[in-house]
């Protein structure tokens, strides 16, 4: 009885070693989607080694082109903001990498603003001054396309 | 009895040993030599550069071909002038550049060729040991290349952003322009989802885009090869430092698209490739051969992994992360 609990216990043993032993099993290559949002600008900060889009609707555009920096009514933004590393294909490139935060910017048609951000690490639960990240969303200024 | 056996054997043997230089003999008939050309614009670089560049890359890549007696025989010559052909017209030494910015890319695919091991080429090193690259190699032309990139623009290159800045006028559908390949230009991109972004060392910054086709193939992780319709927009920007040290996209700068069709572009791994520069969107290319002698190149050698495709996501993020940042 002794011995066939000692085996499974030995068997559990490897098989939890095995798991332990491949931990990027259930990695995937995401596509981020805005849902009826569209991109509208980018930016990259070499210190934290992060890089953003800007994704809102047609409301969120025209504030940001008015240059008022004010959300206007039934807008809405999103701001993804991403890890970036060397590219591993590229020496001279970098590609962007894990996902750490979504902020929402949302107003509703009285103009009133909501803002949260959802961070994948708990780390990264700091509280920030959401005036500042509210201002610093109204910064951006669409990308020039032809 | 045995002798007589052994005598028809050597016989045979002779006939044999006959017939094969006969063939040799014959095969040299249709042994056209390669066409020399003259050295127009030999590369500039630091002596130790050009020495590693002249020892292990020269003899395809350029116009001083310094072949073996054996490089000249036919059958072996006629797969040596198609090696050569073709590496003069991805990248020639002997024709070089005099853009600042240009030798700076070209070195950067150099570093990158060399680092992957994928140049140069396994079977030419076979038979020419001695063109082999070592670690140090590479490390020199590493050094080399990341020197290059604190170089600032010529006054002439700042000149000609701002005559492209003065022009800058809506195009409209109707006349989007198209590339030598027949791929048009479309602004249907701007409604795609975004794959990545991506920077490089000539001081660009740059958002990719994927139609549908192309956004399900990575999320299935389905894309050796892509399926037929896929297609890719890299929009290209330089980048501008803004008052808070971040980098955002300043001034347009191209839009380069790969359009993945394997009955048409059966030249360049199933891809076609276009690029649009500017605001008035100038196609690049002359002929319809464009990308053969040159996207695919650095395409086909450094991005087979992931089919042919640069700036693929990484495989980096766990599916339970996404779901609880995007509830």
């Amino acid at each position: 009885m002794k011995k066939i609990f000692l085996i499974i216990i030995s068997i559990c043993a490897i098989f939890t070693a095995c798991n332990i032993d491949e931990p990027d099993k259930d990695l995937k290559r995401i596509v981020f989607d805005p849902g009826n949002l569209q991109f509208i600008s980018t930016s990259l900060n070499p210190t934290k080694e992060t890089s953003s889009a800007l994704y809102g609707n047609q409301e969120a555009l025209k504030s940001l082109t008015n240059e008022n920096h004010q959300p206007d009514p039934n807008s809405e933004f999103k701001l993804v903001t991403w890890k970036y590393h060397k590219n591993p294909q590229y020496i001279g490139g970098t590609i962007t990498g894990e996902l750490l935060s979504i902020e929402t910017l949302s107003v509703d048609k009285s103009g009133n603003i909501s803002y949260r951000i959802q961070n994948s690490s708990e780390k990264e639960k700091i509280q920030q001054n959401q005036e500042e990240r509210i201002q610093y969303i109204m910064s951006y200024k669409p990308v020039i396309r032809p | 009895m045995d002798s007589v056996k052994k005598k028809r054997n050597v016989n045979l043997i002779a006939i044999v040993f006959l017939a094969i230089l006969g063939i040799f003999g014959i095969l040299q008939l249709f042994n056209k030599p390669l066409e020399g050309k003259p050295v127009a614009k030999k590369i500039e670089a630091p002596r130790e550069v050009l020495a590693i560049l002249e020892n292990s890359c020269f003899a395809c890549h350029s116009n001083e071909q310094k072949l073996s007696w054996y490089d000249k025989i036919a059958p072996i010559s006629w797969s040596v002038d198609k090696d050569i052909k073709r590496a003069r017209e991805v990248l020639n030494f002997s024709e070089w550049t005099d853009s600042p910015g240009e030798h700076k890319g070209r070195m950067y695919a150099i570093l990158n060729m060399m680092q992957s091991g994928k140049m140069p080429l396994h079977e030419y090193t076979l038979l020419h040991p001695s063109a082999k690259i070592t670690p140090e190699n590479i490390e020199t032309i590493r050094k080399y290349t990341l020197s290059l990139s604190g170089v600032a623009p010529t006054k002439k290159e700042m000149k000609d952003i701002h005559q492209n800045a003065e022009k800058s006028e809506k195009i409209t559908p109707s006349k989007f322009p198209v590339s030598p390949n027949s791929i048009k230009y479309t602004d249907e991109y701007k409604k795609w989802k975004v794959i990545s972004m991506s920077t490089l060392f000539d001081n660009s910054i740059r958002v990719i885009y994927g139609n549908d086709i192309a956004v399900k193939a990575i999320e299935t992780e389905n894309f050796h090869p892509w399926p037929n319709g896929s297609v890719v927009v890299k929009s290209v920007w330089k980048q501008e430092k803004s008052a808070n040290g971040e980098i955002r996209a300043g001034e347009f700068v191209n839009a380069q698209f790969m359009v993945k069709d394997s009955k048409k572009y059966t030249d360049t791994e199933g891809w076609g490739f276009a690029k649009f520069s500017g605001n008035d969107l100038h196609p690049t290319g002359k002929t319809a051969s464009f990308a053969k002698e040159s996207c695919i190149a650095c395409h086909r050698q450094l991005a087979e992994k992931t089919g042919y495709l640069f700036d693929v996501p990484m495989k980096v993020n766990t599916e339970r992360l996404i779901k609880n940042l995007q509830k």
